[in-house]
Protein backbone atom coordinates (compact mmCIF):
# COMPACT_ATOMS: atom_id res chain seq x y z
CA UNK A 1 0.00 0.00 0.00
CA UNK A 2 2.64 2.67 0.96
CA UNK A 3 4.87 1.60 -2.27
CA UNK A 4 1.95 2.32 -4.29
CA UNK A 5 1.01 5.59 -2.50
CA UNK A 6 5.23 6.07 -3.38
CA UNK A 7 4.72 5.81 -6.55
CA UNK A 8 1.19 8.13 -7.05
CA UNK A 9 3.53 11.08 -5.11
CA UNK A 10 6.35 10.34 -7.72
CA UNK A 11 3.74 10.37 -11.00
CA UNK A 12 2.08 13.69 -9.29
CA UNK A 13 5.33 15.29 -8.72
CA UNK A 14 6.56 14.50 -12.02
CA UNK A 15 5.02 17.98 -12.99
CA UNK A 16 7.76 20.31 -11.77
CA UNK A 17 10.85 17.66 -11.06
CA UNK A 18 14.21 17.64 -11.87
CA UNK A 19 16.34 14.38 -12.64
CA UNK A 20 19.83 13.77 -13.04
CA UNK A 21 20.86 10.05 -12.80
CA UNK A 22 23.45 7.46 -12.53
CA UNK A 23 23.83 8.02 -9.31
CA UNK A 24 26.80 6.59 -8.83
CA UNK A 25 28.65 7.26 -12.61
CA UNK A 26 32.13 6.35 -13.57
CA UNK A 27 34.27 7.28 -16.04
CA UNK A 28 35.89 5.10 -18.81
CA UNK A 29 38.82 6.21 -20.92
CA UNK A 30 37.14 7.73 -24.26
CA UNK A 31 38.75 8.36 -27.87
CA UNK A 32 41.39 10.73 -27.07
CA UNK A 33 44.45 9.82 -25.04
CA UNK A 34 44.21 11.03 -21.48
CA UNK A 35 40.62 11.91 -21.59
CA UNK A 36 37.94 9.70 -19.45
CA UNK A 37 34.39 10.05 -20.57
CA UNK A 38 31.28 9.39 -18.82
CA UNK A 39 27.66 9.86 -19.40
CA UNK A 40 25.10 11.75 -17.55
CA UNK A 41 21.21 11.41 -18.31
CA UNK A 42 19.07 14.61 -17.75
CA UNK A 43 15.63 15.01 -17.79
CA UNK A 44 13.42 17.91 -17.22
CA UNK A 45 9.93 17.69 -15.62
CA UNK A 46 10.37 21.21 -14.96
CA UNK A 47 8.02 23.67 -16.93
CA UNK A 48 9.19 26.54 -15.28
CA UNK A 49 12.86 25.74 -16.31
CA UNK A 50 14.43 25.47 -19.72
CA UNK A 51 18.40 25.69 -19.31
CA UNK A 52 20.18 23.49 -16.73
CA UNK A 53 24.39 24.03 -15.92
CA UNK A 54 26.43 21.59 -15.40
CA UNK A 55 29.32 21.18 -13.25
CA UNK A 56 32.33 19.06 -12.07
CA UNK A 57 33.10 19.45 -8.93
CA UNK A 58 35.68 18.48 -6.05
CA UNK A 59 35.09 16.90 -2.61
CA UNK A 60 34.76 20.82 -1.27
CA UNK A 61 32.29 21.81 -4.23
CA UNK A 62 35.28 23.62 -5.80
CA UNK A 63 35.32 23.50 -9.82
CA UNK A 64 37.38 20.64 -11.78
CA UNK A 65 37.76 21.75 -15.51
CA UNK A 66 35.84 19.59 -17.63
CA UNK A 67 34.71 19.10 -21.53
CA UNK A 68 30.91 18.88 -22.79
CA UNK A 69 29.07 19.74 -25.86
CA UNK A 70 28.45 22.93 -23.61
CA UNK A 71 28.05 24.12 -20.27
CA UNK A 72 24.28 25.25 -20.25
CA UNK A 73 21.60 23.50 -21.68
CA UNK A 74 18.59 24.53 -23.22
CA UNK A 75 16.32 21.25 -22.54
CA UNK A 76 12.63 21.31 -23.07
CA UNK A 77 10.30 20.34 -20.53
CA UNK A 78 9.63 16.17 -20.49
CA UNK A 79 12.78 15.97 -22.47
CA UNK A 80 15.43 13.52 -21.69
CA UNK A 81 19.37 14.65 -22.77
CA UNK A 82 21.92 12.53 -22.60
CA UNK A 83 25.36 14.75 -21.59
CA UNK A 84 28.69 13.60 -22.35
CA UNK A 85 31.14 14.98 -19.75
CA UNK A 86 35.22 14.53 -20.46
CA UNK A 87 37.59 14.77 -17.99
CA UNK A 88 41.62 14.46 -18.19
CA UNK A 89 43.01 11.41 -17.02
CA UNK A 90 45.18 13.88 -14.51
CA UNK A 91 42.35 15.56 -12.94
CA UNK A 92 40.39 12.29 -12.18
CA UNK A 93 41.61 11.87 -8.56
CA UNK A 94 39.78 15.11 -8.06
CA UNK A 95 36.63 14.53 -9.21
CA UNK A 96 34.21 13.93 -6.92
CA UNK A 97 30.55 15.49 -8.21
CA UNK A 98 28.91 16.11 -11.25
CA UNK A 99 25.96 18.01 -10.51
CA UNK A 100 23.24 19.67 -12.60
CA UNK A 101 21.16 23.03 -11.59
CA UNK A 102 18.48 24.82 -12.83
CA UNK A 103 19.43 28.24 -14.43
CA UNK A 104 16.69 31.32 -14.85
CA UNK A 105 16.94 34.02 -17.49
CA UNK A 106 16.93 37.16 -15.91
CA UNK A 107 13.28 38.14 -17.18
CA UNK A 108 11.29 34.76 -16.29
CA UNK A 109 11.98 33.82 -12.72
CA UNK A 110 9.78 30.88 -11.63
CA UNK A 111 7.12 31.35 -9.69
CA UNK A 112 8.00 29.26 -7.15
CA UNK A 113 11.00 30.77 -6.67
CA UNK A 114 12.82 27.40 -5.99
CA UNK A 115 16.57 26.83 -7.68
CA UNK A 116 17.09 22.74 -8.12
CA UNK A 117 20.50 21.43 -8.31
CA UNK A 118 21.03 17.42 -8.04
CA UNK A 119 25.01 15.79 -7.21
CA UNK A 120 25.92 12.70 -8.66
CA UNK A 121 28.83 10.94 -7.03
CA UNK A 122 31.87 9.12 -8.39
CA UNK A 123 32.29 5.64 -8.04
CA UNK A 124 35.27 4.95 -6.17
CA UNK B 1 12.13 -35.87 -42.41
CA UNK B 2 10.14 -32.32 -42.71
CA UNK B 3 8.47 -33.86 -39.19
CA UNK B 4 11.98 -34.29 -37.99
CA UNK B 5 12.90 -30.93 -38.58
CA UNK B 6 9.76 -29.88 -36.91
CA UNK B 7 10.29 -31.62 -33.97
CA UNK B 8 13.88 -30.30 -33.89
CA UNK B 9 12.82 -26.31 -34.50
CA UNK B 10 10.06 -26.86 -31.85
CA UNK B 11 12.69 -28.47 -29.29
CA UNK B 12 14.94 -25.66 -30.28
CA UNK B 13 12.17 -23.07 -29.44
CA UNK B 14 11.28 -24.43 -26.11
CA UNK B 15 15.11 -24.55 -24.57
CA UNK B 16 15.29 -20.40 -26.19
CA UNK B 17 12.76 -19.39 -24.63
CA UNK B 18 13.29 -21.40 -21.41
CA UNK B 19 16.49 -19.17 -21.21
CA UNK B 20 15.49 -15.23 -22.30
CA UNK B 21 16.19 -13.64 -19.23
CA UNK B 22 14.69 -10.69 -17.39
CA UNK B 23 16.71 -8.10 -16.36
CA UNK B 24 16.03 -5.28 -14.22
CA UNK B 25 17.72 -2.67 -12.21
CA UNK B 26 16.30 -0.63 -9.68
CA UNK B 27 18.76 2.71 -10.04
CA UNK B 28 19.30 5.18 -7.12
CA UNK B 29 17.67 8.38 -8.02
CA UNK B 30 16.47 12.01 -6.42
CA UNK B 31 13.68 14.08 -7.76
CA UNK B 32 13.52 17.72 -6.35
CA UNK B 33 9.72 19.03 -6.42
CA UNK B 34 9.55 22.57 -5.79
CA UNK B 35 5.95 22.30 -4.18
CA UNK B 36 4.76 25.45 -2.69
CA UNK B 37 6.17 28.80 -4.24
CA UNK B 38 7.00 31.15 -1.19
CA UNK B 39 5.32 34.59 -0.87
CA UNK B 40 7.36 37.37 1.16
CA UNK B 41 4.78 39.06 4.04
CA UNK B 42 5.91 42.81 4.76
CA UNK B 43 5.26 43.17 8.43
CA UNK B 44 7.09 45.94 8.91
CA UNK B 45 8.41 48.46 6.85
CA UNK B 46 12.01 47.16 6.77
CA UNK B 47 10.89 43.43 6.98
CA UNK B 48 9.90 40.30 4.10
CA UNK B 49 9.37 37.09 5.67
CA UNK B 50 7.69 34.07 4.41
CA UNK B 51 6.53 33.09 8.03
CA UNK B 52 2.83 32.56 7.98
CA UNK B 53 2.43 35.18 11.25
CA UNK B 54 3.77 38.36 8.80
CA UNK B 55 1.60 37.50 6.23
CA UNK B 56 3.73 35.32 3.62
CA UNK B 57 4.08 31.75 2.52
CA UNK B 58 6.50 29.49 3.03
CA UNK B 59 7.88 27.83 0.26
CA UNK B 60 7.52 24.14 0.25
CA UNK B 61 9.89 21.57 -1.71
CA UNK B 62 9.26 17.58 -2.15
CA UNK B 63 12.52 15.44 -2.27
CA UNK B 64 11.77 11.50 -3.24
CA UNK B 65 14.25 9.06 -3.39
CA UNK B 66 14.08 5.82 -4.90
CA UNK B 67 16.48 4.34 -2.36
CA UNK B 68 17.06 5.23 0.75
CA UNK B 69 20.32 6.55 2.31
CA UNK B 70 21.94 7.45 -1.17
CA UNK B 71 21.11 11.00 -0.66
CA UNK B 72 21.60 13.73 1.54
CA UNK B 73 19.55 16.71 1.04
CA UNK B 74 21.24 20.34 1.17
CA UNK B 75 18.41 23.52 1.18
CA UNK B 76 20.24 27.29 0.97
CA UNK B 77 17.79 29.85 2.22
CA UNK B 78 18.61 33.61 -0.25
CA UNK B 79 21.18 35.95 1.12
CA UNK B 80 20.16 38.31 -1.59
CA UNK B 81 17.86 39.10 -3.72
CA UNK B 82 17.67 37.90 -7.69
CA UNK B 83 14.93 40.81 -8.27
CA UNK B 84 15.01 43.96 -6.15
CA UNK B 85 14.70 47.64 -6.58
CA UNK B 86 18.27 49.70 -5.82
CA UNK B 87 18.88 49.06 -2.78
CA UNK B 88 21.61 51.07 -1.03
CA UNK B 89 22.35 49.78 2.59
CA UNK B 90 23.06 46.31 4.21
CA UNK B 91 20.12 43.40 4.16
CA UNK B 92 20.28 41.11 6.81
CA UNK B 93 19.06 37.64 5.93
CA UNK B 94 17.96 34.97 8.28
CA UNK B 95 16.28 31.27 7.32
CA UNK B 96 16.05 27.85 7.91
CA UNK B 97 14.77 24.57 6.50
CA UNK B 98 12.45 22.06 8.69
CA UNK B 99 10.32 19.10 7.54
CA UNK B 100 7.18 19.97 6.51
CA UNK B 101 5.56 16.17 5.44
CA UNK B 102 6.09 12.92 5.42
CA UNK B 103 5.52 9.38 3.77
CA UNK B 104 7.19 7.25 5.93
CA UNK B 105 7.24 7.97 9.91
CA UNK B 106 10.75 7.84 10.64
CA UNK B 107 11.60 10.69 8.54
CA UNK B 108 10.18 12.85 11.21
CA UNK B 109 13.83 12.14 12.67
CA UNK B 110 15.48 14.42 9.98
CA UNK B 111 14.51 17.66 11.52
CA UNK B 112 16.33 16.52 14.94
CA UNK B 113 19.17 14.99 13.24
CA UNK B 114 19.63 18.31 10.22
CA UNK B 115 22.16 19.77 10.44
CA UNK B 116 22.70 23.63 10.06
CA UNK B 117 25.02 25.68 9.47
CA UNK B 118 25.39 29.40 7.65
CA UNK B 119 22.14 29.61 5.64
CA UNK B 120 22.32 26.36 4.73
CA UNK B 121 20.54 22.80 6.27
CA UNK B 122 21.35 19.60 5.71
CA UNK B 123 19.09 16.39 5.95
CA UNK B 124 20.29 12.82 5.45
CA UNK B 125 17.49 10.97 3.34
CA UNK B 126 17.78 7.84 5.10
CA UNK B 127 14.74 6.71 4.25
CA UNK B 128 12.93 6.50 0.76
CA UNK B 129 10.06 8.11 -0.32
CA UNK B 130 9.29 11.73 -0.56
CA UNK B 131 9.69 14.30 2.11
CA UNK B 132 8.42 17.76 1.75
CA UNK B 133 10.86 20.71 3.21
CA UNK B 134 9.77 24.46 4.36
CA UNK B 135 12.30 27.16 4.36
CA UNK B 136 11.71 30.46 6.48
CA UNK B 137 13.80 32.88 4.53
CA UNK B 138 13.77 36.71 6.34
CA UNK B 139 15.18 40.07 5.11
CA UNK B 140 15.75 42.88 7.08
CA UNK B 141 16.86 45.90 5.75
CA UNK B 142 19.40 48.56 7.52
CA UNK B 143 18.37 50.06 10.49
CA UNK B 144 14.72 50.15 10.35
CA UNK B 145 14.66 51.61 7.19
CA UNK B 146 11.83 51.34 4.67
CA UNK B 147 12.77 48.78 1.92
CA UNK B 148 11.94 50.64 -1.69
CA UNK B 149 8.40 49.83 -3.30
CA UNK B 150 9.07 47.40 -5.87
CA UNK B 151 9.15 43.49 -6.75
CA UNK B 152 11.52 41.48 -4.58
CA UNK B 153 12.86 37.67 -5.73
CA UNK B 154 15.05 35.51 -3.69
CA UNK B 155 15.72 31.99 -4.59
CA UNK B 156 16.14 28.94 -2.04
CA UNK B 157 18.39 26.20 -3.46
CA UNK B 158 17.30 22.81 -3.03
CA UNK B 159 20.31 20.60 -3.53
CA UNK B 160 20.09 16.83 -3.42
CA UNK B 161 23.55 15.43 -3.14
CA UNK B 162 24.46 11.78 -3.70
CA UNK B 163 26.84 10.24 -0.35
Amino acid sequence: MRSSIFLLLLWSGAVLAHSWTPTYPSFIPSYVEGVHVTNMILLNKRKDVKYYSVDVLTEDFEKVKFVSTSTVYNVDYLQRKSIPIFVREADLPKVMYICSRSEFIKESFPSNKVSSRVCSKIKQ
Amino acid sequence: MFRKLLVCAVFSASVAAENIPINGTVEGNCIVVPDVSGVYGNPAVDTLSTATADGGILPVVRYDVIIADYYKAVITTPTSFSEAPMLDDVVNWTGGAAVHEVSDPGMSAYDTEKVEYNSTTEFDLTIAGSTWFEMESKAEYGFGKPFPGGNYTAMVEANCIAK
